[in-house]
């Protein structure tokens, strides 16, 4: 008999998580969190059609009205309803001087702790270009009629003088933002302000005395409520820890493998960092050291574009141009259960308050708490004993590494605290 | 009977004394062939049983081989996916294929090539239309993309060589990728082939069989690209990209339709009148020449984009993790 490997997916808990592909599709991938089960496309909205290629999206998950913004290749911003595709509201990027096709939008923030928001249905939202014009605009779609919707941009401002911007980030507490990209130093904005708080220093020459150009591709802040510290990855393959309050160039700076990163996700915990390459690689680092803790091996090889971490679950998604999601247990890092999805896929949200059909009986809250213990049950089953003994060895080295990290963090204090002093 | 039996039941590798050993093997071995060779006289006895009473003979089994009993692969193409198609508009290919551009090819060698580079060249040349071979110099790939994209080239082909032989082929599309490597192998020159013709300047017909993944797909439409989609059919000139358990396989052929009078009906006619309607009709015959180069090629990487080692995202990398079972293929 023909010997074939069966691809041993042990299913996910119920979660929801929405990918956005070239085609402009917006695609819906649930699973209900039954025994095994691999999560399915349930919902496709919008027609195929190239110019509508999505660039960016933004996901404000809240459990009543949650808002989805999707950027478009011919310069339009939608924002639409996450839970049944229905589009509030359709802006162009209007940028009157410069055509969309070469000033395209690399990145987008929609806020989420806006107060008005709730009672006049608006909503505020941060877009940055490829040239670097950054724009904050509310858009008022309280009206059901299309015709009175009132854009004001708030404030627009140029990020760089010269270069493309790659990335951006806006971090948890959305006072911040961060950009950086080819040619473009990272830097820091206060939103509020409108001000450029900190630029990073290019790091020194090596050895060799030869300087490589500037080139982030990616960044992430380590924390919810910290915007003082952010990873950032570069082209030449190497990720940096940045912290504002410490000094210009890079705390530690690592390398992954040999292809640009090109994709960072934080991890909740604030100490752990998920890297995906351009070959597809996707490891999780130790941010606090730069060690590797461990690669998710799954047969992936295509150019990894996103990755998410789920709010509640140990689960993260990535996708790209290998055109599947893949979800990822982040303990095990073993693969869950991949989806095909045709496309070149260029972002992937995790949608945290969908409830599989276990429980809808129970309060949200309940069953919140409860799918946080159903998955750890679950994941507790998925172990074959030898597998569980593995785990169980794991966690002791846990508990030694985190040991070991707190005596790192102690030491980092006191590094801190000198340079501190020698500063005043 | 009794040891016979007792034969069947010992396995031949537990045996200590070889001489044994062998003998018992040597026993087993030839009962088995019996026993094939009966089943397939009980088969084909069958069959004439069948044709003989007029009753459908029963079906043939189909042997298995490890194509047709490969791994499922969920990314096969289907026929009616509308994505697909729509993807397909809009991919890098589709003005070339819709034949809104006359593709023109710009074929270099690598920087330290051999002799054996522009031989190769040179038969590629006459295999594809529309193709100018430009010397590589010094100049750098990204300067000679700049180069061919200022100059209305639709595909760059880089031919690599290493201690005087082939063995990498690069073919980019332009001016938007993708860019594919393959590692070349198997390569016979024109000169080499016994019989072989030579090819006219007609614009040849494409054959390209097997390539059913979406990378495959994408694959194809990038070699697609570096012919003309208009083939002249009086030039009878076909090349054919077969693939293979993803090797892909090229041949260049000319065929001929021959009429060839057979000598038996030759015969027939003049004993009997009836059948010269028959034998006045020429039986059509199709004969094939290889005109080379014969070589094979195989997938190493599908980067996005134009060529960019450091900068370049890649679509498909060959990793030797994925090669968990001999019956999974990519393309």
């Amino acid at each position: 008999m023909p010997r074939t490997t069966k691809v041993d997916c042990p299913g996910c808990p119920p979660l929801r998580a929405l990918t956005f592909d070239v085609l402009g599709l917006v695609k819906v991938i649930q699973a209900q969190g039954k025994d095994s089960e691999i999560p399915k496309v349930v919902e496709r909205w919008g027609e195929p059609d190239y110019s509508k290629s999505v660039l960016a999206a933004s996901l404000v998950d809240r459990k009543f009205d949650p808002l989805l913004a999707v950027a478009r290749k011919n310069g339009l911003i939608e924002v639409l309803n996450p839970l049944n595709g229905n589009l509030h509201v359709a802006i162009s990027d209007n940028t009157d001087t410069s055509p969309p096709k070469d000033d395209a939008i690399i990145g987008m923030h929609l806020f989420a702790k806006d107060e008005l928001a709730l009672a006049s249905r608006r909503c505020t939202l941060l877009s940055c270009t490829k040239k670097g014009n950054a724009s904050m605009r509310s858009i008022d779609f309280s009206s059901s009629s299309s015709e009175d919707i009132s854009t004001n941009i708030v404030k627009t401002w140029k990020v760089c003088g010269s270069g493309d911007v790659l990335c951006s980030k806006v971090d948890g507490s959305e006072t911040h933002a961060l950009f950086g990209g080819k040619g473009v130093e990272v830097n820091t904005w206060n939103l509020e302000q409108c001000t450029k708080i900190w630029t990073a220093k290019a790091p020194k020459k090596n050895s060799l005395g030869i300087f490589t150009p500037t080139c982030f591709t990616s960044v992430t802040f380590l924390s919810k409520d910290d915007h003082r510290k952010f990873a950032a990855g570069t082209s030449s393959h190497q990720v940096r820890l940045y912290d504002i309050s410490a000094q210009k160039r890079p705390v530690i700076s690592f390398d992954f493998r040999e292809t640009p990163i090109k994709a960072l996700a934080e991890d909740v915990d604030g100490n752990t960092i998920f890297v995906g390459n351009a070959t597809g690689d996707l490891a999780s680092f130790d941010i606090r050291n730069g060690k590797l803790l461990g690669c998710f091996l799954g047969k992936c090889s295509g150019s990894i574009r996103s990755i998410a971490r789920h709010p509640e679950f140990p689960i993260i998604a990535s996708c790209g141009l290998d055109s599947y999601v893949r979800f990822w247990d982040i303990k095990t890092r073993q693969l869950l259960s991949a989806v095909f999805l045709k496309q070149h896929l260029n972002g992937v949200v995790f949608d945290s308050h969908f409830v599989g059909e276990a429980d809808t009986t129970h309060s949200a809250v309940d069953s919140i708490q409860q799918d946080i213990e159903i998955s750890q049950t679950f994941s507790e089953e998925e172990h074959t004993p030898q597998k569980r003994k593995k785990a169980s060895k794991e966690d002791g080295e846990g508990k030694k590494r985190k040991g070991a990290s707190k005596e790192n963090k102690k030491c980092k204090k006191k590094s801190h605290g000198e340079t501190e002093s020698k500063q005043r | 009977m009794g040891e016979e039996k007792k034969n069947r039941d010992l396995i031949p590798s537990m045996i200590k004394n070889k001489e044994k050993r062998a003998e018992v093997h040597a026993n087993l071995k030839n009962q088995k062939k019996l026993e094939k060779r009966k089943r397939a006289k009980a088969r084909d006895a069958a069959e004439k049983q069948a044709l003989e009473l007029g009753e459908e003979p029963p079906p043939r089994k189909t042997p298995r081989t490890i194509e047709n009993t490969r791994e499922v692969d969920e990314t096969v193409c289907k026929p009616d996916d509308e994505e697909l198609f729509a993807g397909n508009d809009a991919d890098e290919f589709s003005s070339i294929i819709k034949r809104d551009i006359v593709p023109k090819v710009l074929i270099t060698t690598c920087r330290f090539n051999s002799s054996i580079g522009p031989d190769f060249i040179s038969e590629l040349l006459s295999v594809i239309p529309n193709a100018h071979y430009y010397k590589r110099g010094t100049n750098d790939l990204k300067k000679i993309i700049e180069y061919a994209n200022a100059r209305d080239f639709t595909s760059l082909i880089v031919v690599h060589t290493s201690r005087r032989k082939l063995d990498g082929l690069l073919i980019i599309g332009l001016p938007e990728g993708p860019t594919a490597h393959f590692k070349i192998s198997n390569v016979v020159l024109r000169k080499d082939i016994k019989n072989h013709g030579n090819p006219t300047g007609h614009e040849p017909e494409l054959v390209l069989t097997n390539f059913t993944t979406r990378l495959g797909l994408r694959i194809g439409r990038l070699i697609q690209t570096l012919f003309p989609q208009d083939p002249n059919f009086r030039g009878r000139r076909v090349v054919t990209f077969h693939n293979q358990r993803d090797f892909i396989f090229f041949r260049h052929h000319r065929y001929i339709f021959e009429g060839k009078e057979n000598k038996k009906e030759v015969d027939s006619k003049t004993k009997s009148k009836d059948k010269g309607e028959k034998a006045s009709q020429p039986k059509v015959v199709a004969r094939l020449q290889e005109c080379g180069p014969r070589f094979t090629m195989k997938l190493i990487s599908l980067q996005h984009g134009t060529f960019d080692t450091k900068g370049g995202e890649y679509e498909w990398v060959h990793k030797p993790e994925m090669d968990t079972s001999r019956r999974r293929f990519f393309l």
